[in-house]
C-alpha cells in the first residue's frame, strides 16, 4: 500500500475508483477543478501495481467570510481494501496539507445520516463533530449530517506549522476569551 | 458599439433590439449582421447564425470584427483550426487587439501549436509592455518558451515577473510561482541552480510536501546522498506510508545487502509502530527462516485484527515459489491451532477472535485458487461460509473465486448473495453488475447498476451521463460476445466521447490556472492530456472496436442475413 498526494494523471483513476464505490459522482471536469485549484489536497491510496483502491478529493471553501477551511468532496476506499485504516491516513494528510498550504482552521463535510460506518471514522477517529443537520441533501432524499473538524488542535498534536502562524494561532486564543 | 456590449452581458434580446435598428437604416452593414448572427448563436439558432455571420463577413471582409464573429462561432462549434485561421484574418485588420489576441493565443494551446501560440504572445509582448500589471500576459509568454524548451528565455521572463510581486507573509500564489520557476530550472537541467533557488526560497514555499520531495530528488541527482537521507527521514515522519519515501532512503543510504535493509526496517517499525509500509517492505527482501520470523507475527496481527484484504496484500510475494511454501506452511498451522486450541498459536493465547478462523480459511481459498486448485479454493470457502453466513467478503472471495475458473454463472450468483447483504453498498453493486457482464447478462446487470444511478433516466443513460466506462467497456465486451456488434460499437464509441469531452475540458483551465497560478499541475495537465487516450478504458474499448470494424470488413453483413442487430446509425 501506498499514500501520496495526487497528481493530474490520478484524476481519471479517482473517478474510477468514485464510480465503483458511491453513490454520488461527479465527471471528470469537477475532478480536475480540484486537482488544480488545489493541488496539494487530494490524496489516493495505491496498491502494489499502482491501481487507485481508495482516495480523497478536498478543497478549500473560498466563498466564505468566515475563516479559511477546507472540505471534503469525496472519500472512498474500495470494500476490497478495508480495515487497513486508509481512510483516516488518508484524511490526515489532506488535513495537514490544509493547514500547511492553506492556513485551513477546520475541514468541513457530509456525511449520510444512515452511513454508520463512515459516521464511526469521522467521530470517533477522526474527531469531527456534528455542526447541523441538512434535510434532504442527497438526490435520493436522504438527510446529512454537516460536520467539522478543527484543526488548530489537529495542528498542535501533530507539530504541523501553518501557513501563517499569527493568523492561525491568534483566532485561536481570541475564540478561547 | 452598444449591440457588443450587449453581447458581452448577455442581453441577447436587447442586442437582436440594436440591430434591428441598426439595420432598418443600414440593411447590410457588415459588422451589425455578424453581431446579430452571434447573438442568434447563444440563443440556438445555429443555422441562421450561420447565414448572417457569412453575410456580414461578405459584406465587410476588411473588418477585425466579421472576422473574430466568425472565428467565435466556429469555436463554439469545436472547429478550432477553422476559428485559429479567422482570428488571424482579423488580426491583419487589427493587429494590436488584445481580446483577439488572447482568444487565439487559447485555441494555439489547446491545439498545440506551440510555434503560433508564442508568436501570439511576442505580439502581446509589446502590450505588456505598456500593461506589466497584467500577468497573465508574463505568465502565457514564459511557459510558451517553457513549452518550447527555450528554458533560458522562459527563466528570464518568469524571474522578472518574480520580482514584481509583492511578497506578503503568507501568500499560496506566490509559493506555486516558486515551484513552477524550479521546474523549469530543473528542466533546464541545471541541477545546482534548482537546489539553490529551493533553499533561497524555502521560506516562501508553503508547498512543504513539494519542497522536501523536490529537495531529495535533487541532493540525490546531485551524488548528495546523506543530505537526501535526512530529508527522506523527514518525509517519512510526515507520512510514514509512503513506499517511495522508504524506497529512496534505502537507496540513499546505500544499503546494498539483505541484512543491511532489515536492520533499517526494524529501526522504522520502532519509530512508527502504527505504520504498515515498513512491516510490509521487508517481506519482500527477507527469505528462509528469516522471512518466516518476520511473516508470522504480520499475518498473526492481520488475523487477529480481521484484515480482508490480507491476501491482496501478500500476493505479490507469490512470485517466489519458496515464498509461497512459507506462507502455507504458517497458515496451514494457523488453522489446525484455531481447529485445536481456538488461538493462532501456542504463544499467542491471550487474544482469542473467533473471526479468525474465517480469514485463515479465506485466505487458504485464495492461496488455493491462485495455485490453480479450484476445488480445494472451494471446499474452504464452504466451511467458512458454513461458519458465518453472514460475511460479505467471503461472497466476494467466492465469486472471485469462482471467476478465475470461469464459472461466470456462479460468481455472479455469489455477489448477488453478498449484494443482497448489504444493498447500501455501492462497491458490492458494482461487482455483481460487472460479473452479470461477464456472463453476458446485460439486462440484468443494467438493472443492478440501476439501484445507484440517477431515478428519471435509464441506468445506461445515466452511466454515460457520469463517464462511467468500466461498465461501458465492459458491456461492450460482452455485446461483442453475443455477436451484437452494433450495441458493442456503440458503447465504444460513447467511451471515445468521454475521451474527447476531457480533452475539450482543458479549455478553461487555460486562463484559471493562470489566474490561480497553479502552472506545475497546469503543465502537468498539458502533458497528460497529450496521452490521455493511453488510459486502459481507451485502449479496451478501441480494441473492441477495431475488432468489430475488421470482422465487418472482412465478413461484410448483408441485408438478408437476419443480424438486423447492426446499428451504426451513431458512430
Amino acid at each position: 500500500m501506498n499514500i501520496r498526494c495526487a497528481k493530474p494523471e490520478d484524476l481519471m483513476h479517482m473517478q474510477h475508483c468514485n464510480l465503483l464505490c458511491l453513490p454520488e459522482n461527479y465527471q471528470m471536469k469537477y475532478y480536475l477543478y480540484h486537482g488544480l485549484s488545489w493541488p496539494q489536497l487530494s490524496y489516493v491510496a495505491e496498491d502494489d501495481e499502482g491501481q487507485v483502491v481508495g482516495y480523497v478529493l478536498a478543497k478549500m471553501e473560498e466563498e466564505s467570510e468566515e475563516d479559511p477551511h477546507g472540505h471534503i468532496t469525496s472519500l472512498a476506499v474500495r470494500r476490497s481494501h478495508r480495515r487497513l485504516g486508509l481512510a483516516q491516513k488518508l484524511m490526515d494528510q489532506t488535513a495537514r496539507a490544509m493547514v500547511e498550504c492553506f492556513n485551513a482552521k477546520y475541514v468541513s463535510l457530509h456525511v449520510r445520516k444512515s452511513n454508520r460506518a463512515a459516521l464511526n471514522l469521522y467521530t470517533n477517529t477522526l474527531k469531527f463533530t456534528i455542526s447541523e443537520i441538512e434535510p434532504k441533501y442527497y438526490a435520493d432524499g436522504e438527510d446529512a449530517f454537516a460536520m467539522k473538524r478543527d484543526l488548530c488542535s489537529f495542528a498542535l498534536q501533530n507539530d504541523v506549522t501553518p501557513a501563517d502562524p499569527n493568523s492561525f494561532f491568534d483566532n485561536k486564543k481570541n475564540e478561547e476569551k | 458599439m452598444d449591440e457588443k456590449k450587449c453581447y458581452e452581458q448577455k442581453q441577447y434580446k436587447n442586442g437582436l433590439k440594436f440591430a434591428k435598428q441598426i439595420l432598418a437604416n443600414f440593411s447590410d452593414h457588415g459588422e451589425t449582421l455578424a453581431m446579430k448572427g452571434l447573438i442568434l448563436n447563444c440563443l440556438g439558432r445555429k443555422e441562421d447564425a450561420y447565414s448572417f455571420v457569412r453575410q456580414g463577413l461578405r459584406n465587410n471582409l476588411k473588418s477585425h470584427v466579421c472576422w473574430h464573429v466568425f472565428g467565435l462561432l466556429q469555436r463554439s462549434d469545436k472547429k478550432y483550426d477553422e476559428a485559429i485561421k479567422c482570428y488571424r484574418n482579423a488580426l491583419k485588420w487589427d493587429k494590436d487587439n488584445l481580446q483577439i489576441l488572447r482568444d487565439l493565443s487559447l485555441l494555439q494551446i489547446q491545439m498545440r501549436d506551440l510555434d503560433g501560440y508564442k508568436a501570439s504572445e511576442e505580439t502581446r509582448y509589446k502590450l505588456f509592455e505598456l500593461r506589466p500589471t497584467q500577468r497573465a500576459s508574463w505568465i502565457g509568454y514564459a511557459m510558451s518558451f517553457h513549452l518550447l524548451q527555450d528554458y533560458d528565455t522562459a527563466l528570464k521572463i518568469l524571474e522578472e515577473f518574480r520580482k514584481t510581486i509583492q511578497k506578503t507573509t503568507y501568500d499560496y500564489e506566490y509559493s506555486e510561482l516558486l515551484l513552477y520557476q524550479n521546474l523549469v530550472i530543473r528542466e533546464s537541467k541545471n541541477l545546482h541552480e534548482a537546489l539553490k533557488h529551493l533553499n533561497t526560497y524555502e521560506a516562501n514555499i508553503c508547498d512543504k510536501v513539494t519542497l522536501q520531495e523536490l529537495r531529495g530528488e535533487l541532493y540525490m541527482k546531485l551524488g548528495r546522498k546523506g543530505d537526501a537521507s535526512e530529508v527522506y527521514r523527514g518525509l517519512i515522519k510526515r507520512n510514514p506510508e509512503n513506499r517511495n519515501y522508504y524506497l529512496k532512503l534505502e537507496e540513499a543510504l546505500g544499503l546494498a545487502t539483505v541484512e543491511e535493509r532489515l536492520k533499517l526496517y526494524e529501526e522504522l517499525k520502532e519509530k512508527f509502530p502504527r505504520a504498515q509500509v515498513p512491516k510490509r517492505l521487508p517481506l519482500n527482501y527477507a527469505r528462509g527462516e528469516e522471512l518466516e520470523s518476520l511473516l508470522d507475527p504480520y499475518l498473526r496481527a492481520a488475523l487477529q485484527k480481521g484484515v480482508p484484504p490480507l491476501f491482496t496484500d501478500i500476493q505479490s510475494l507469490y512470485s517466489d515459489p519458496d515464498k509461497i511454501q512459507i506462507v502455507e506452511k504458517l497458515m496451514n498451522s494457523y488453522l489446525t491451532n484455531l481447529e485445536e486450541t481456538g488461538h493462532l498459536c501456542e504463544t499467542d493465547n491471550e487474544f482469542k477472535e473467533p473471526a479468525s478462523i474465517l480469514y485463515v480459511l479465506m485466505f487458504l481459498a485464495q492461496h488455493h485458487s491462485y495455485l490453480g486448485d479450484i476445488e480445494k479454493a472451494l471446499a474452504l470457502m464452504d466451511r467458512a461460509l458454513e461458519h458465518t453466513p453472514t460475511l460479505i467478503e467471503l461472497y466476494i472471495v467466492k465469486g472471485k473465486i469462482l471467476k478465475h475458473a470461469g464459472d461466470y454463472v456462479g460468481s455472479y450468483e455469489a455477489l448477488q448473495e453478498a449484494q443482497a447483504l448489504d444493498t447500501a453498498d455501492r462497491y458490492v453493486n458494482s461487482k455483481a453488475a460487472s460479473y452479470l457482464l461477464k456472463a453476458n447478462l446485460v439486462r440484468q446487470a443494467e438493472e443492478m447498476c440501476s439501484k445507484f444511478t440517477r431515478e428519471g433516466v435509464t441506468a445506461m443513460e445515466n452511466l454515460n451521463e457520469m463517464q462511467c466506462m468500466w461498465f461501458q467497456t465492459e458491456c461492450a465486451q460482452a455485446y461483442y460476445r453475443l455477436g451484437q456488434y452494433g450495441d458493442s460499437l456503440r458503447k465504444c464509441h460513447e467511451v471515445d466521447r468521454h475521451f474527447t469531452e476531457i480533452i475539450e475540458d482543458q479549455f478553461d483551465f487555460h486562463t484559471y490556472c493562470m489566474r490561480k497560478m497553479t502552472l506545475r499541475s497546469y503543465v502537468e495537465l498539458l502533458r497528460l492530456e497529450d496521452v490521455l487516450r493511453s488510459n486502459r478504458f481507451y485502449w479496451d474499448a478501441a480494441q473492441i472496436a477495431i475488432t468489430i470494424y475488421l470482422r465487418l470488413h472482412d465478413q461484410p453483413l448483408s441485408a438478408n442475413t437476419g443480424e438486423n442487430n447492426i446499428n451504426t446509425g451513431e458512430c
